[in-house]
């Protein structure tokens, strides 16, 4: 994982967690936070706002929508609770933002692995 | 990078959900427990409504158990809908055999929790079930006595009366 530091302001550091073509997300360790670049946006997200993020994206039933033949806008209008952000996406954005975040919970494992393994373990 | 989920919740996604699921077990049993309660009220078991009452008020104690240990974690609780309650039974032995039913099966569903800490070593929530676990043995207890009562006493002539008054007196008191 690459370290990405602004030089304008020196207190945040972000880390990249996972990247696509399409978008890229960031960590924040001293405002505990992620930063979501995607759809021509850079939105903060808690740790709270994440998880329902995940939750609303990944609830959306992408092989229905496909294969439904309603005429009706294929847009989905992904909108958070208590969360500043809210995104409208084509079915297409729906399955990268999706791809995007399903890296990103794949490194977050696995950050969760290393610290267990070598940093929580008396050896 | 630091670990913000860990930081964050004890918990991990799987065993929190399985937790939550268990929630909603634990508020369906209520009101399945309640349900039973009106019906032998309404058929003149005063004994057996009053053991279901309680029964009802126990599981829901269940329910806030489970509830406040995944909000103290850090997880977040879901209150559950609670749907498709049977109201209506076909005999008073009928209610019996289903509330043993009730219990074997969240006896198994709590197991298959614990099925899940042990995969990754969360022994913090396995010890948090312990408690669960003895009570089960309980809960079963007491159903299956109940169940029993029919077999032991008999249904005929003044016996569902004998068994009504019965019901309230089963008590499981084993140190072990
Ligand atoms: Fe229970
Ligand atoms: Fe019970």
């Amino acid at each position: 994982m690459q370290k990405t530091k602004e030089l304008s302001f020196p207190v945040a550091s972000f880390e990249e967690v996972f990247a696509t073509n399409s978008g890229a997300i960031f960590q924040s360790d001293s405002e505990k936070c992620w930063y979501i670049d995607f759809a021509g946006k850079l939105a903060r997200f808690d740790y709270r706002n994440l998880l329902k993020l995940k939750k609303a994206i990944y609830n959306v039933n992408i092989e229905e929508k496909l294969l439904s033949s309603d005429k009706t806008a294929d847009v989905e209008i992904i909108f958070i609770c208590a969360c500043d952000h809210s995104y409208v996406l084509s079915l297409l954005e729906l399955i990268k933002l999706k791809e995007l975040l399903q890296g990103t919970f794949v490194m977050l494992d696995l950050n969760h692995i290393i610290y267990d393994r070598l940093f929580r373990v008396i050896s | 990078m630091k670990d913000i989920m860990r930081v964050k919740c004890l918990l991990s996604e799987e065993v929190e959900t399985l937790i939550n699921q268990q929630i909603k077990k634990e508020a369906h049993s209520s009101s399945i427990y309640l349900s039973m309660a009106s019906w032998c009220n309404r058929n003149g078991y005063d004994f057996s409504a009053d053991y279901f009452f309680k029964q009802a008020e126990e599981e829901r104690q269940h329910q806030l158990k489970f509830f406040k240990y995944v909000l103290d974690m850090g997880g977040n609780a879901v209150s559950p809908d609670v749907t498709n309650i049977k109201q209506e039974y076909n005999s008073f032995r009928e209610v019996f055999e289903e509330a043993l039913e009730q219990e074997i099966s969240v006896t198994q569903s709590i197991k298959n929790i614990a099925a899940r800490c042990h995969k990754e070593q969360d022994y913090v929530t396995l010890e948090f079930l312990n408690w669960f676990f003895r009570e089960q043995r309980e809960e079963e207890y007491k159903a299956r006595r109940a169940v029993e009562l029919f077999d032991v006493i008999g249904e005929e002539g003044t016996g569902r009366w004998q068994i009504d008054k019965h019901v309230g007196q089963i008590s499981y008191d084993s140190e072990a």
